[in-house]
């Protein structure tokens, strides 16, 4: 952090940023601000079309603003991008290989452009997520490849990490070793801006979240208030009738009958009720579905348009 | 900028080899028939009189038979041009178009190298295989021509290499200019091939149709003139102008993706 303009600023400031694509009327983001301080972990957080690659691509200089103003440690994204990039890692949402080079060969012309990054280092991360370097990157599965992705925007030890869907395509235990590398990051003070879909990997590993939607920041939150709001969806099988008035009546449920004996409840908030309810009742089967962060964002979304 | 150079000449070092080893068994497959064609020139000739004067233009003159003629009709008038230009417009429109259509310009950009840099860098990669290419193929050429006796002066052939090499990248930079732009990399391909041939067959006819003398003077064709360079009696000027259309590309090239969107 030695060379940051000023070391007490945020580390990311975003103010009034907006950028309309050519040919468009409508802005793809639209006067967003935010600000991410030294240490943090933000999670970025909007369904598909929203804004999150468009101000990550902004950050990384790819596309210029049409409005606004954007630094990174307190250089201006535009004008000192050069600079800014000598700390960052970056991941990209669809990252992009060379089909006919090793994930070594790939790495190692990261590691060039980059300068000063060691082999050990990118072999220990390697070895932490199990990913084979000596395979053409063409011959990779989508989560081999992210594991490639992964180590080019860690190796470097850098103090910001801009990740765009950065676990997608991993399988659950790689998942965890990443969510290890972003806490040992956090740890050395680097701040990260990520964005995400899966409620889970941002109750784990961010600090606070802000929530996009058509290019607008709708609302900066507690990750404790987005889980409360989450919705978790249940396919019960009743042995007898379905109790349908019972539980179209609970608070936070949102019912859909499938037969006469089977129903989907997507339930927002506390549970006991529903479990109240199911307990008087014989039930066949039940089965629980992760977290729907899409339909929980729908329903977040509602609320604070009814605010 | 030199790992953008290094690894980008890496990529592609088994289809330069390959390109380059064609190439020059394409002249050798051309040129060593020389002294069969030599022997029977008279006859040939005969049957060659009563060619249109607009189709002997396409082949390149009515000279087939001398030295200068024969290395002329068959390597230098179309057909050397047209695979130097065929690299030189493949690479234009796949060096910095393939990186952006396929995403792997981000990992380049989120590193500390200036756009600048990374054009200048994929401008010296195309630069460097024309370069090998050619001098491979200027090399076997004097050497294939010793062969088979086709008694041409090697700064004459030196220099008409020397001008196929510009034509063709003329053409590349003309492909580069057009991604570094932001278009597609069919586009800058099928618009580049468009001007090349276009020239070409514009050009050719230009000899017979007079009001094409102004509309050619807009290709690159119509200042390489291959028998006149053969024959050591070449106007450069005509080669400053093959350059000039490159620099300036390559220089609006670099102006304009200096500041534009990445897609």
């Amino acid at each position: 952090m030695s060379n940051s303009k000023q070391i007490n600023d945020p580390v990311i400031r975003i103010s009034g940023l907006s950028k309309t694509y050519a040919g468009s009327d409508k802005p793809a983001i639209d006067n967003l601000s935010l600000e991410i301080n030294a240490g943090e972990v933000y999670g970025f957080l909007g369904p598909n079309g929203a804004g999150k690659s468009t101000t990550i691509r902004l950050l990384m200089n790819f596309l210029a603003p049409s409005k606004g103003y954007a630094s990174i440690r307190g250089f201006d994204v535009t004008k000192d991008s050069l600079e800014i990039r000598k700390s960052i890692g970056y991941l990209s949402g669809d990252f992009a290989i060379y089909p006919k080079m090793t994930g070594r060969q790939f790495l190692q012309y990261m590691a060039d452009l980059q300068g000063g990054v060691s082999m050990s280092v990118i072999t220990n991360l390697a070895r932490k997520l199990d990913a084979d370097l000596n395979k053409k990157l063409g011959e990779l599965s989508r989560g081999n490849r992210q594991k490639i992705g992964i180590i080019q925007a860690f190796m470097h030890n850098p103090q910001i990490l801009i990740l765009d869907e950065p676990t997608s395509g991993l399988d659950p235990l790689v998942q965890e070793t990443f969510y290890e590398l972003l806490r040992e990051a956090k740890k050395r003070g680097a701040s990260v801006f990520m964005s995400s879909h899966i409620l889970s990997e941002v109750q784990k590993t961010c600090d606070r979240v802000g929530i996009i939607r058509a290019g607008k920041l709708i609302s900066e939150d507690d990750i404790a208030e987005m889980t409360a709001e989450a919705a978790e969806t249940f396919d019960i099988i009743f042995a007898t009738a379905t109790p349908i008035a019972e539980l179209k009546a609970l608070d936070g449920a949102s019912v859909k009958r499938v037969s006469d004996k089977e129903v989907t409840v997507h339930m927002h908030g506390r549970l006991s009720p529903l479990f109240a309810i199911l307990a008087k009742h014989e039930v066949s089967k039940i089965e629980v579905h992760n977290l729907d962060l899409e339909e929980s964002f729908m329903h977040f979304y509602e609320k604070k348009e009814t605010k | 900028m030199k790992p953008i150079i290094k690894w980008g000449f890496w990529q592609r070092r088994w289809s330069t080899a390959l390109w380059t080893l064609s190439v020059v068994a394409f002249i050798l497959l051309n040129l060593v028939f020389y002294p069969t064609f030599k022997d029977q020139a008279a006859e040939l000739e005969k049957s060659l009189a009563n060619i249109p004067e607009a189709a002997v233009q396409f082949l390149g003159g009515k000279d087939f038979f001398s030295p200068v003629g024969y290395l002329n009709s068959q390597v230098f008038f179309i057909m050397l041009p047209l695979l130097l230009s065929i690299l030189a417009i493949s690479l234009g429109s796949k060096l910095l178009a393939n990186e952006e259509q396929n995403h792997t310009i981000e990992s380049l950009l989120a590193r500390p190298i200036s756009r600048s840099r990374l054009i200048i860098g994929k401008m010296v990669i195309g630069l460097a295989i024309m370069t090998i290419t050619t001098l491979a193929i200027l090399i076997s050429t004097v050497l294939i021509t010793k062969m088979v006796s086709i008694d041409v002066p090697i700064q004459n052939i030196a220099v008409t290499t020397l001008g196929c090499f510009l034509l063709a990248l003329s053409f590349g930079a003309i492909a580069f200019l057009l991604s570094a732009l932001g278009k597609a990399r069919a586009l800058s391909l099928g618009l580049t091939s468009t001007i090349a041939i276009g020239g070409y067959i514009i050009t050719s006819l230009a000899t017979t149709v007079t009001w094409l003398d102004i509309p050619s003077k807009f290709f690159p064709f119509e200042y390489y003139k291959s028998e006149l360079m053969l024959r050591g009696t070449y106007n450069w000027t005509d080669m400053l102008v093959l350059l000039t259309i490159t620099v300036v590309c390559g220089v609006l090239a670099w102006f304009s993706f200096r500041k534009r969107d990445i897609y």
